[in-house]
């Protein structure tokens, strides 16, 4: 597989670096050139909390993307595919961290956690004022008396988006952690994956699939899903993800869902789009009304094909905040239901 | 005994063990407990005061190097700034436990950790050590429940665990120096 790199040793940095000189929002850290962080924006840390989050490159624009005003103070980037060990998260947390606290996002994969937590614990051994947020949403991963075991998936970005906002608000820290919960708690994804991505450092493909199979409930490294379905018409595997998504959690008649299409780096916008004009139909045929939604590619795995439905159930204020302004570089502009009328 | 005199002894230690460890973790994992283990230290030797254990956990990398430098890291608070051993270990011990969902039995480094951890509230470094070499030992006959292990045949029994080895030979280390100082 042809890929545009320079080394396989400098392909991280040599990314960071062309994202930094791209983008005014964002700069490197003080502490350690791993760490992105706001350069325009950037608020008093000992007045404002402040998000950060830990992860391993080849993932792009998540989550270095969305450093900026009005959602993520730092990213700390990992190698390829793998998390950030803990000292590098604590240098990202030492960068960021003031008086008002700040937390430490989690996306729950086992590198990410235990790293994540042993830099928070290195931390407030330091003095700093941290806490982890563990965030997981792909119901394939575990059922739903076992949440807590689920695997971070796309619908993540509503905590992100949603704590974002309310931390620009000046939200304390103590309730950006319940909000946090809450949101995580109203969230569920579903993937489908049709075409492996293919890793920048083997050159290899990352799993197996024959043509005429769909794997459900795929990670976002290629893990085993919970079943493979024949292709056809997308809007039979949209209608199969959808009545899982809302089995898992169900939303009444009358009810609401802000949606997230993620596409995994390999699957067109042509095709983002319609899965969103299927899923859009068949929430409406159950009575949901489906807003704000976010239809692109935000969470990828180099150039996997494949695509997650990611659904939450707001209340008005999480609805508020998943609309406000903010202005990094990859999260796109969120239509308000005001601006859509 | 400064840290830095540690980090390099322990260092020479893991260059001579490598390829055993390697061989002790292929039977369990994917064998590269030495190579990780040896990485992490080459890093560290080269650190500045306050810093090893940290630059550790940068090069070993993974869970293992994240947990490793846990021990680390009270190892050389201990060195460098005279902070209690028996409490800075109880704190790693618990912290593994946590992070890494283990407990003693498991098969893990916690099986060599554990006891060494007891027996240094009660007793010295030469009996923790002895304490740790007996935990060490015992996981040949358990059955891994947590980490790689979990997956090979009957969970490993039959297999010292590598976590276990290279944990005792830290604290052995340790005993060693301390009682040369």
């Amino acid at each position: 597989m042809k890929k545009l790199f320079n080394s396989a040793e400098t392909m991280v940095d040599d990314m960071i670096d062309g994202y930094v000189s791209a983008c005014p929002q964002v700069t490197r850290g003080t502490l350690d050139p791993r760490v992105v962080i706001r350069r325009q924006g950037a608020k008093n840390p000992d007045e404002k909390v402040t998000l950060l989050i830990g992860n391993g490159a080849g993932h792009e624009p998540i989550a270095m993307g969305f450093v900026g005003r009005g959602l993520l103070d730092a990213n700390v980037v990992g190698d390829v595919f793998a998390a950030p060990s803990a000292d590098l998260i604590l240098d990202g947390i030492r960068e960021v961290t003031g008086q008002a606290g700040s937390i430490l996002l989690i996306s729950q994969h086992s590198g990410d956690v235990i790293n994540g937590r042993a830099a928070t614990m290195l931390a407030e051994e330091e003095g700093l004022n941290v806490r982890p947020l563990l965030m997981y949403d792909d119901i394939s991963a575990a059922p739903p008396e076992r949440r807590h075991d689920r695997r971070g998936a796309p619908g993540t970005m509503f905590v992100y988006k949603i704590l974002g906002a309310a931390a620009e608000e000046g939200l304390g820290q103590d309730a950006l952690m319940r909000l946090g919960e809450a949101v995580r708690d109203r969230t569920v994804t579903l993937a489908a994956a049709v075409s492996p991505g293919i890793s920048p450092l083997s050159g290899q493909p990352m799993f197996s699939l024959p043509d005429d199979e769909i794997f459900l409930g795929m990670g976002v490294h290629g893990e085993p899903g919970v079943g493979r379905v024949k292709t056809g018409p997308v809007r039979d595997l949209v209608a199969e993800m959808v009545e899982r998504l809302l089995a898992d959690r169900p939303i009444a008649e009358g009810g609401r869902a802000a949606v997230i299409i993620n596409g995994m780096g390999g699957t067109t916008q042509m095709e983002l789009w319609t899965v969103w004009r299927e899923t859009e139909a068949e929430l409406r045929r159950r009575g949901i009304t489906p807003l704000s939604p976010m239809v692109g590619s935000y969470v990828t795995t180099q150039e996997m094909g494949g695509v997650s439905i990611s659904l939450l159930e707001p209340d008005d204020e999480m609805l508020r905040l998943w609309c406000a302004p903010q202005d990094s570089p990859a999260f796109p502009h969120i239509h308000s239901e005001d601006d859509q009328s | 005994m400064s840290a830095e005199q540690y980090f390099t002894a322990l260092h020479a230690m893991a260059e001579a063990e490598m390829a055993r460890l390697n061989a002790l973790d292929a039977a369990l994992g994917d064998g590269d407990h030495g190579t990780t283990l040896l990485r992490g230290l080459t890093r560290a030797k080269g650190a500045e005061d306050g810093a090893r254990a940290k630059a550790f956990m940068r090069a070993s990398g993974g869970a293992s190097g994240t947990l490793f430098g846990l021990v680390l890291h009270e190892i050389e608070q201990h060195l460098e700034a005279g902070a209690p051993l028996a409490e800075g270990l109880a704190r790693a011990e618990a912290r593994i436990c946590d992070l890494g969902q283990v407990k003693p039995g498991d098969k893990s480094m916690v099986d060599a950790l554990s006891p060494a951890v007891a027996a240094l509230q009660s007793g010295d470094l030469p009996a923790a050590v002895a304490a740790a070499e007996q935990g060490r030992d015992a996981t040949v006959e358990m059955t891994a429940r947590r980490g790689r292990a979990q997956y090979v045949e009957a969970g490993g029994k039959g297999h010292i665990d590598p976590g276990a080895v290279s944990l005792t030979m830290m604290l052995a280390l340790l005993a060693e120096t301390e009682g040369a100082a």
